[in-house]
C-alpha cells in the first residue's frame, strides 16, 4: 500500500509522505471484584501529506484497497490550500535515537494471565479491606509506526505497552474513587503486594470524614493530582502557541518561571515511557530536553512546520494519530525528585491538606494558565498525620503563580506512564471549600 | 451487508453475538489566526464483533471486513466459552430488519443533509468567512475556528437475527477570538453543531460576532470572588449540569455492578424539588444526540429519569436492564467501530416550568448570573463545571462581568437546592460531546431553561 501511494504520487508529480500506524490492544476489564470482559482492538491507518506546487495536503485512511482515493483526496486538499504554503521539505532518513520501548515479555502476557492476576488483585484486597470492590483494567498495547517519504526517509518502531489501572468505590458517608495505575511496560513480573498497600491505605484515608474551612493553607499535591496543575505547562511550551503569540512564555526563554525547586524534562526517550520512541511523529531523531531548569524558561518544543513559521529548527516534538496532522506536542513530562520524604513533610504540617486527585482539568482558560480544580481525592492533615477525607474543595488560580511557590519535592519520582513526577508542596494556596 | 454479517456470527456456541460494520468519512478545517492550520479528509471501515457467554464479554474491533472474521469469531466463541461463567445474561429484543434513512422527518431530504455532497471549497469558504469576522474585530490577537463533518453508516447484526442500518451525519464549527493584554490572554469560544447538514451552519453571523465581543469584555471582568454564592444558571450550564451532575449517575452501568450505589441510586428517591423533571430523550429531532436505534440495535426511547423531584427510571443497555429488570431504555452507544458500546445519555434536559428570567433576577439580592460552560467534569456525586464568565447580581440588577467562575459541589445537594425553574428551554449541540471510558467526544444534546440554586461553592481568586 505504501509503495503503490509513494510511487503514484511521485507519477503525479507530488511530494509525499506516509505515516503508517498499526494498534493491537488488549484489554482485561474487571467490574467490582469480577472478571467483565476481554477485548482486542485492531487498528491500522494511514496518513498521507503531500506538497504539491508549494501548498500542503492531507488525507487519511484505513482502507487498504484504495490508495488512488487517499491520493485524489489529498491533493484535492492541496488544490483546496491556497492560502497555505509549505514552508518546509520532507525530511531525509534519519537516525533513530536508542530508547528502550519494546520488551518480549509484555507481548507475552496472555488475556488468561491477566485475568489471574486480577483474580489474585481482587482476593488480596478482599481480605484487607472488606467491602471494597474494585474495577480493573489491564491494557497491553502493541504499537508499530512507520515513516517513509520522497525524500528517501523509510524508518519505524515498534513499542510495547502495558498499564493497570484499578479503581475502587467507597461508599460511606458519601462517595469517594480511590484510584491506582501501574506501569508494567518494562515486562517485570506484576507484583501484587505494593500495588495492594497502596489501595489499602488510600482506602483508610477514604473511610472517615474531615473537613477544612476556605482559606489558605499548604497543600501537598500527590504526583497523580499534580499533572493538573502542568497541563497548563504543557502548553505553554507547545510551539504551536509560540508561534500564535498565545503562551504567556512567548519571549520568556531565560526568565524564572516556576520555582528554583523545579527541574522539568521533556524526555522522549525515558525507558518503557507511553510517550517514548526513537524518533517523532515525522521521523526527526529523539532527545531529552529541558524545559525548565532549576525554574527557568528554556525554550519550546517543535516539528518541522512550526519551526520554519519561528524561524528555528524541529526539536523532533511532532505528535499525532494516523489521521490527523501532525503538532508538537509534549512526550514524556519528567521532574528532578528533590529531598524531601513524604512522612517528614506530612510530620512537619499542622493543618493542610494532601491531594490525590483533581477533576476538571482542561475546562479552565488554560492557555492563561488558568487552573479552576476540585480535590475530588484530598485528605485533611492534622497534626502532621492524615485524619480524614474532605470534599467540595476547590482550587483555583494561575497554574504558573502556583507552581512558583513549590517550597519542597518529594524525594522520589512516580511512574504514571507518561508524567514521572515526585510531590510537591505548595506552603499556601487558597482554597474555598463549603465550610 | 446484512449476509456478510450473518455469515461472521450464525451458529456461534454462545449465549448472545453481535456485529457492528461501520464505513465513515470526515471532514475537518482548521484556522488559527490568518492561517490555514488544518485541513483533512479521512475515510474509515472498521467493525467491532462481541460474544457473550455465561457472563461475560469477549470483544474485537478491526479494521478489515473480509471472510478472515468467521474464523475470528469462531476463536472468540471458544475463548468466552473457556471463561469461569458468573451470573448475567442480556436482554433479548427479537428479530428485527430495517434500513433507517438519513432524514429523521419525512419532510427532510437526505441530499440536502449529507455533507459529502458540498464541495470543499463551499466548506472552507464558510470557516474562512466566519474566522475573518473574528479577526476583523479590534483587539483580538488570534483565533481558531474549526470546521467538521462526519458521514457514518453502521449496520448491525444480533445473533436474534435483528438487523439496522443507519446513516448518520454530523455537521458543525467552533470558534474562539483570543483576546491579549499584555500577559493577560483571555479566549472566549462558541460552537453550533446539529445533524442537520452544511445549509444549517449559514448564517450565523450574530454568533461570531458575539464571540469577539465577550473575548474583549473578558480582559476587562475582574475574576469572581470565590466562596458560597446564590446563582441563576443559563440554559446551556444548566443543560450541562444535568448531564454531567446527574445524568452520568443515572446511567445504570455503574449502579448495576455495586449495591451500596444502587442502594443510593433507589427508584423512588426524592432527588429533588416538585419542580424538577429531567429526561433524557434520543427520539428528538435535529439534536446531536438524537437516533432511532442504538448500538445494540435496541429502539430509542424518551426516559423520564426525574419526575416532579422523585428518581423513576435510568438509563440502561441490554446487560444492565436485564441484571436490574428494569425495561431497556436504548442507551448503549459506541463511539465508533473501535469500541464496544457502554451506556451513554442522548439529548437530556431539564423540563421547563413557568418562572420568567426577569422574576428570577429581582428576587435576587446579591448573587451571580453565570453563562455558559467551557466543560464539566464528575466523579460520583461531586461536580466541577467551568462557566464562560457570570455577571453579578446586585439588587435584582446584572451589573459587572467576572470571569474565571467555576462551580463545584455534591449534586444530591445541589439538586434539593434549586429554588427556581424557568420558562425558557433552549437545546444545544456544538461540536464537542461527552467523554466516558476514552469514548470522547460522543455526539450528545443537552439542555435547560435557566435555574437558580441557593448556594454553591465558586471557585476564583
Amino acid at each position: 500500500m505504501v509503495d503503490e501511494i509513494l510511487a503514484l504520487a511521485h507519477r503525479r508529480g507530488v511530494e509525499a509522505e506516509v505515516y503508517s500506524s498499526e494498534v493491537d490492544r488488549t484489554l482485561v476489564e474487571f467490574r467490582s471484584g469480577r472478571h467483565h470482559s476481554q477485548e482486542t482492538r485492531l487498528v491500522s491507518g494511514y496518513g498521507l501529506r503531500v506538497i504539491k506546487d508549494g501548498r500542503l495536503g492531507f488525507a487519511a485512511s484505513t482502507n487498504q484497497d484504495r490508495p488512488d482515493q487517499l491520493l485524489d483526496a489529498a491533493i484535492a486538499v492541496a488544490e483546496e490550500s491556497k492560502d497555505r504554503r509549505a514552508v518546509f521539505e520532507f525530511p531525509p532518513q534519519q537516525d533513530l535515537a536508542p530508547v528502550h520501548i519494546f520488551e518480549n515479555r509484555v507481548m507475552l502476557v496472555s488475556p488468561d494471565r491477566m485475568a489471574e492476576w486480577g483474580k489474585d488483585l481482587v482476593s488480596a484486597l478482599k481480605a484487607r479491606v472488606p467491602g471494597l470492590k474494585l474495577d480493573l483494567s489491564f491494557v497491553r498495547t502493541y504499537r508499530e509506526m512507520r515513516i517513509r517519504n520522497s525524500s528517501g526517509m523509510d524508518l519505524g518502531f515498534e513499542r510495547a505497552e502495558f498499564e493497570l489501572d484499578a479503581s475502587g468505590l467507597i461508599v460511606g458517608d458519601g462517595l469517594t474513587w480511590i484510584f491506582e495505575y501501574l506501569n508494567l511496560s518494562d515486562g517485570r513480573p506484576f507484583n501484587i503486594e505494593p500495588l495492594a498497600d497502596r489501595l489499602e491505605q488510600k482506602a483508610l484515608w477514604a473511610q472517615k470524614k474531615a473537613s477544612l474551612p476556605s482559606g489558605e493553607w499548604p497543600v501537598i499535591v500527590m504526583p497523580t493530582a499534580l499533572t493538573a496543575l502542568l497541563l497548563p505547562v504543557t502548553l505553554g511550551v507547545d510551539g504551536k502557541n509560540r508561534e500564535k503569540k498565545t503562551s504567556p512564555l512567548v519571549e520568556r526563554e531565560g526568565e524564572s518561571v516556576v520555582a528554583e525547586t523545579l527541574s522539568i524534562h521533556d524526555n522522549p526517550v525515558r525507558s518503557h515511557g507511553m510517550m517514548s520512541s526513537p524518533v517523532d511523529a515525522e521521523g526527526m531523531t529523539r532527545q531529552k530536553r529541558t524545559l525548565f531548569t532549576r525554574g527557568v524558561f528554556n525554550g519550546f518544543l517543535y516539528d518541522i512546520r512550526t519551526a520554519a513559521a519561528c524561524g528555528t529548527e524541529t526539536t523532533a516534538s511532532a505528535d499525532r494519530p494516523w489521521n490527523r496532522l501532525p503538532q508538537p506536542s509534549v512526550s514524556n513530562i519528567e521532574i528532578d525528585p528533590g529531598d524531601r520524604n513524604l512522612d517528614y513533610v506530612l510530620a512537619e504540617t499542622k493543618q493542610g491538606l494532601v491531594v490525590d486527585g483533581f477533576i476538571g482539568e482542561g475546562q479552565s482558560n488554560l492557555l492563561a494558565g488558568e487552573v479552576a480544580l476540585n480535590a475530588s481525592s484530598a485528605f485533611k492533615i492534622e497534626d502532621g498525620a492524615i485524619s480524614g477525607r474532605v470534599k467540595d474543595i476547590m482550587i483555583a488560580g494561575n497554574s504558573y503563580e502556583m507552581l512558583s511557590t513549590v517550597d519542597a519535592v518529594g524525594d522520589r519520582q512516580r511512574d504514571l506512564g507518561r508524567w514521572f513526577i515526585p510531590f510537591v508542596r505548595l506552603p499556601s494556596l487558597r482554597i474555598a471549600s463549603r465550610e | 451487508m446484512k449476509a456478510f454479517l450473518k455469515n461472521v456470527i450464525d451458529g456461534l456456541a454462545v449465549d448472545y453475538a453481535d456485529i457492528r460494520a461501520e464505513e465513515v468519512e470526515r471532514t475537518g478545517i482548521l484556522y488559527r489566526g490568518r492561517d490555514l492550520d488544518e485541513m483533512e479528509r479521512s475515510f474509515e471501515r472498521g467493525g467491532c464483533l462481541r460474544v457473550f457467554h455465561k457472563g461475560n464479554w469477549v470483544v474485537s474491533t478491526f479494521n478489515v471486513l473480509d471472510d478472515s472474521l468467521v474464523e475470528l469469531a469462531e476463536e472468540m466463541a471458544a475463548r468466552v466459552g473457556k471463561l469461569p461463567s458468573a451470573p448475567g445474561m442480556v436482554a433479548s429484543l427479537g428479530p428485527h430488519d430495517e434500513t433507517v434513512p438519513l432524514a429523521l422527518t419525512p419532510e427532510s431530504d437526505a441530499e440536502t443533509i449529507d455533507p459529502r455532497a458540498v464541495p470543499l471549497a463551499e466548506k472552507h469558504a464558510l470557516i474562512r468567512h466566519y474566522n475573518d469576522i473574528l479577526l476583523a474585530a479590534d483587539g483580538i490577537s488570534t483565533t481558531l475556528s474549526r470546521y467538521q463533518d462526519v458521514h457514518r453508516e453502521v449496520a448491525f447484526l444480533s445473533s436474534e437475527d435483528r438487523y439496522v442500518n443507519q446513516r448518520f451525519v454530523d455537521t458543525g464549527f467552533s470558534c474562539t477570538a483570543v483576546a491579549k493584554d499584555g500577559t493577560d490572554i483571555q479566549t472566549y469560544s462558541d460552537s453550533f453543531g446539529k445533524p442537520l447538514g452544511f445549509a444549517a451552519l449559514r448564517n450565523r453571523e450574530p454568533v461570531v460576532e458575539r464571540i469577539a465581543r465577550v473575548a474583549l469584555d473578558l480582559l476587562q471582568a475582574e475574576p469572581v470572588e470565590a466562596g458560597t454564592w446564590p446563582v441563576i444558571i443559563d440554559p446551556l450550564l444548566a443543560g450541562v449540569f444535568a448531564h454531567e451532575a446527574f445524568g452520568h449517575l443515572s446511567e445504570a452501568d455503574q449502579v448495576a455492578e455495586n449495591e451500596q450505589l444502587r442502594e443510593l441510586m433507589k427508584l423512588g428517591s426524592r432527588f429533588g424539588v416538585d419542580e424538577l423533571t429531567i429526561v433524557d430523550d434520543a427520539t428528538m429531532f435535529g439534536e446531536r444526540g438524537s437516533y432511532r436505534y442504538d448500538d445494540e440495535g435496541a429502539s430509542a426511547e424518551r426516559t423520564e429519569l426525574i419526575r416532579h423531584g422523585i428518581l423513576v427510571e435510568r438509563l440502561h443497555n441490554r446487560q444492565t436492564a436485564q441484571q436490574m429488570n428494569e425495561p431497556p431504555t436504548g442507551n448503549a452507544r459506541a463511539l465508533s467501530y473501535r469500541f464496544p458500546p457502554i451506556v451513554r445519555m442522548s439529548n437530556t434536559y431539564i423540563e421547563p416550568r413557568s418562572r420568567q428570567l426577569d422574576d428570577m433576577l429581582e428576587s435576587m439580592e446579591r448573587g451571580l448570573y453565570v453563562v455558559g460552560s467551557r466543560g464539566g467534569m464528575t466523579e460520583l456525586e461531586s461536580f466541577t463545571f467551568a462557566a464562560k464568565y457570570a455577571r453579578l447580581v446586585e439588587h435584582g440588577r446584572l451589573t459587572k462581568m467576572v470571569r474565571n467562575v467555576t462551580l463545584s459541589g455534591n449534586v444530591f445537594e445541589t439538586m434539593k437546592n434549586i429554588d427556581m425553574i424557568g420558562d425558557d428551554l433552549t437545546m444545544f449541540g456544538g461540536i464537542g460531546g461527552c467523554g466516558k471510558e476514552g469514548q470522547s467526544p460522543l455526539p450528545v444534546g443537552l439542555g435547560a431553561p435557566h435555574i437558580s440554586i441557593k448556594g454553591i461553592v465558586i471557585g476564583g481568586r
